[in-house]
């Protein structure tokens, strides 16, 4: 019993840190423009789609670089050319804008690549288990964490050290200042959101590898995201990271003992935390 | 000449009554010209187009086409043209199910209603086609109820009950790979039923069930379900999820090295989740409720190449349950020579499906009394690649119906006819 425990908060740590990667996207771009991006879900699937077509030519590993970056290409157009209008009104118009999106990226993907699961396929090596004790270490799970890993680390580096992080975490704080002080809030916004739905993009490649590459694939992972940004309080990103890692966790462990709860568990917690510290474990106060 | 061109007096009267004329013209020419002759005979298809169901939903609709084609270049349901109404039912919202089967009946008056891939929509849909005695054929929703303890005299179904999967692959796996199982079963009333049916057909053969997890309906991280499972031994380990649930599970249990230390199994497969997953994850021993590749069965490569030059894709099971749930409408109004839904029903009792329908062995037939089709079930595994790219499944064993679906008072339905 302590063993299938334990088990279950390790692997609950590497579920948690794939929610963490999507969750980080829709954070930076919630904090920066006040944008509650529901179609983040639609660009995921946009990103393992765009994979899976450029697999034949570029191979998975082509797919993981370039994917992403297309998708980011897709967000700054669809910044530029809807969501920017939007832009100082109350946050309901994007959020309403952003919800149907998600909708036509949905049936979108499923007129253009059909509505049945596609197989994608990773190399061979990444999904045998590293060790038959801990077998759900998988290699492709250790892979996934590592990318997960270095995603955070290289974004704590972009908004720490360079002038585009500093001018996102100034803008966060007091955009109508860092206007003043002659910064292009605009190219600001747009290039902001192209780095959440980067992050997006790149968790849609690596959720493929494990899971069915179908149209509702985005739907199905959007929800736990604003759990874990919600959990870990609105405008931290370290809040966000943190709430990745625990539902991940919370929803591994109801398993071992509720197994059918283990969805409506992330929503109990969410519930508790709105409850007892509305701004979240790490959020700023007052920010929403 | 121009002046004179533009300026011909009309009245604004004379223009108002030829107005009125054209627009009196518009609603009364139906009843003038028009016979009931040249009205078609509707058939109203309320299933999935978009969400989880909509790949299946996809590929019942290509088999309804597909049969309406070939029912009019037949000649029609009693000599007049068929026309197929469709409706996106939604995946799993039993209120818009409902609302669009009342459309269809009551605004488009349609003479048969067919639907649904989703149990639970299935049935609530029922309720609706029972209410107005409109003649109403399930292609693809498994729960018992529907020709079971909730079974209408106007309601048919094409696929097969939970109860004849689980008995049709019970034997198979207890003989074949141990008798400790452990379930991974969706959570709502397709997974329930199906289970249940398994249980009761393993037990019966000494089966021992050693856990089981019920997983909420979408779910998309097997992993910690798996690790329980590896933790309790079994000999099989059954996957009741189904489509992208399915996908994904499958995915997943190969990547953690499953497949090397247990059995993987389930009782029901489809040839769209197998198409889905990457050739490691094409394993396990399931039933199969059609199989495109049959070289002995006639018609059956017939029916492959149109629905090929249709789609582009080898029919599935669901493009079959299709193109009979919408000829068995056919057959129902040309056998009884009427469109009452009654004497429909009843020409429809112990009906056998001509052989170029069937497309199976040994044929299928609606059982009488309740009114739930008996094919042929074909219970093999999957392959990673056969001889073709489609071929993805080894028939090992076609299993009669008649001998899995149990009695008619196991079943539990007791039709009642209106007086």
């Amino acid at each position: 019993m302590t063993q299938l425990i334990l088990f279950n908060v390790f692997n609950g740590l590497i579920v948690g840190a794939f929610y963490a990667l999507m969750a980080l996207g829709l954070s930076l771009i919630l904090n920066l423009s006040g944008v509650i991006n529901f179609a983040h879900g639609g660009f995921l699937a946009i990103g393992g789609y765009i994979a899976f077509t450029l697999m034949p030519f570029i191979g998975f590993w082509g797919g993981l670089i370039v994917a992403p970056v297309l998708t980011a290409i897709l967000g700054i157009v669809v910044e530029r050319f809807l969501i920017r209008r939007l832009y100082g009104r109350d946050p309901l118009y994007s959020l309403l804008l952003t919800f149907g999106l998600a909708f036509i990226f949905e049936d979108g993907t499923r007129f253009i690549w059909g509505a049945q699961s596609l197989p994608f396929q990773v190399p061979g090596w990444l999904v045998t288990p590293l060790s038959t004790d801990y077998f759900f270490l998988t290699g492709y799970r250790l892979f996934m964490v590592l990318v997960v890993a270095s995603a955070v680390i290289g974004l704590f580096v972009i908004l720490g050290y360079t002038r585009l992080g500093i001018r996102i975490r100034a803008g966060t704080l007091d955009l109508e200042t860092v206007s003043v002080l002659g910064v292009n809030v605009r190219v600001l916004r747009s290039m902001n959101f192209g780095l959440g739905v980067y992050l997006a993009g790149l968790a849609g490649v690596l959720a493929v590898g494990q899971l069915g590459l179908q149209p509702t694939i985005g739907s199905s992972l959007i929800m736990p995201s604003f759990v874990a940004i919600i959990v870990g309080g609105l405008g931290s990103l370290p809040g966000t990271l943190l709430g990745g890692l625990l539902i991940g966790v919370a929803s591994g462990l109801t398993t071992v003992f509720f197994p059918s709860a283990s969805e409506a568990v992330i929503y109990v917690m969410m519930a508790v935390v709105l409850l007892v510290r509305p701004r979240g474990l790490l959020g700023e106060e007052g920010r929403f | 000449m121009s002046k004179d061109l533009f300026s011909i007096p009309v009245k604004r009267r004379t223009l108002l009554e030829a107005g009125l004329a054209i627009g009196a013209m518009q609603i009364a020419s139906p009843f003038v010209v028009k016979s009931l002759a040249d009205e078609p005979v509707k058939i109203g298809l309320d299933n999935p187009l978009t969400g989880t169901y909509a790949a299946v939903g996809k590929n019942e609709l290509i088999g309804c086409q597909l049969a309406i084609e070939q029912i009019n270049a037949k000649g029609g349901i009693l000599g007049r043209q068929a026309e197929l109404l469709v409706e996106d039912s939604t995946s799993g919202d039993a209120g818009t199910a409902v609302e669009k089967a009342r459309k269809l009946i009551d605004r488009d008056h349609i003479n048969f209603l067919v639907g649904n891939v989703n149990s639970a929509l299935a049935l609530a849909m029922a309720g609706v086609s029972f209410e107005k005695g409109v003649l109403h054929i399930v292609p693809g929703g498994h729960t018992d109820a529907i020709t079971g303890s909730s079974c209408h005299w106007n309601v048919f179904r094409v696929c097969n009950t939970t109860q004849m999967e689980a008995n049709a692959i019970s034997g198979t796996l207890i003989k074949d790979y141990g008798k400790k199982w452990y379930y991974i079963t969706p959570d709502y009333s397709f997974g329930h039923t199906l289970q249940a049916g398994l249980e009761k057909a393993a037990a019966a053969l000494g089966g021992i069930e050693v856990g089981g997890d019920l997983t909420p309906l979408g779910t998309t991280d097997f992993s910690s379900y798996l690790i329980k499972a590896q933790s309790t031994n079994p000999d099989v380990i059954i996957f009741l999820t189904q489509g992208d649930d399915m996908v994904n599970a499958l995915k997943q249990a190969v990547q953690f090295g499953l497949d090397k230390k247990f059995h993987l199994a389930g009782a029901q497969q489809e040839l769209e989740p197998l198409e889905g997953l990457p050739p490691e994850a094409r394993i396990g021993t399931w039933v199969f409720e059609w199989y495109w590749k049959q070289p002995n069965v006639p018609h059956v490569a017939e029916f492959v190449e149109a629905v090929k030059k249709k789609s582009g894709r080898v029919p599935t099971a669901r493009t079959w349950f299709g193109y009979v749930s919408t000829w068995t409408c056919a057959l129902a109004a040309n056998t009884a020579k009427s469109l009452e839904a009654v004497k429909m029903a009843k020409a429809l009792q112990g009906f056998k499906l001509p052989p170029e329908i069937a497309l199976m062995p040994d044929g299928a037939f609606y059982r009488e009394g309740q009114n739930q089709l008996i094919p042929n079930l074909y219970v093999g595994n999957a392959q990673a690649q056969g001889s073709e790219p489609d071929d993805l499944f080894k028939v090992t064993n076609v299993v009669k119906g008649a001998d899995v679906a149990g009695t008619l008072e196991d079943t539990g339905c007791k039709l009642t006819w209106p007086a």
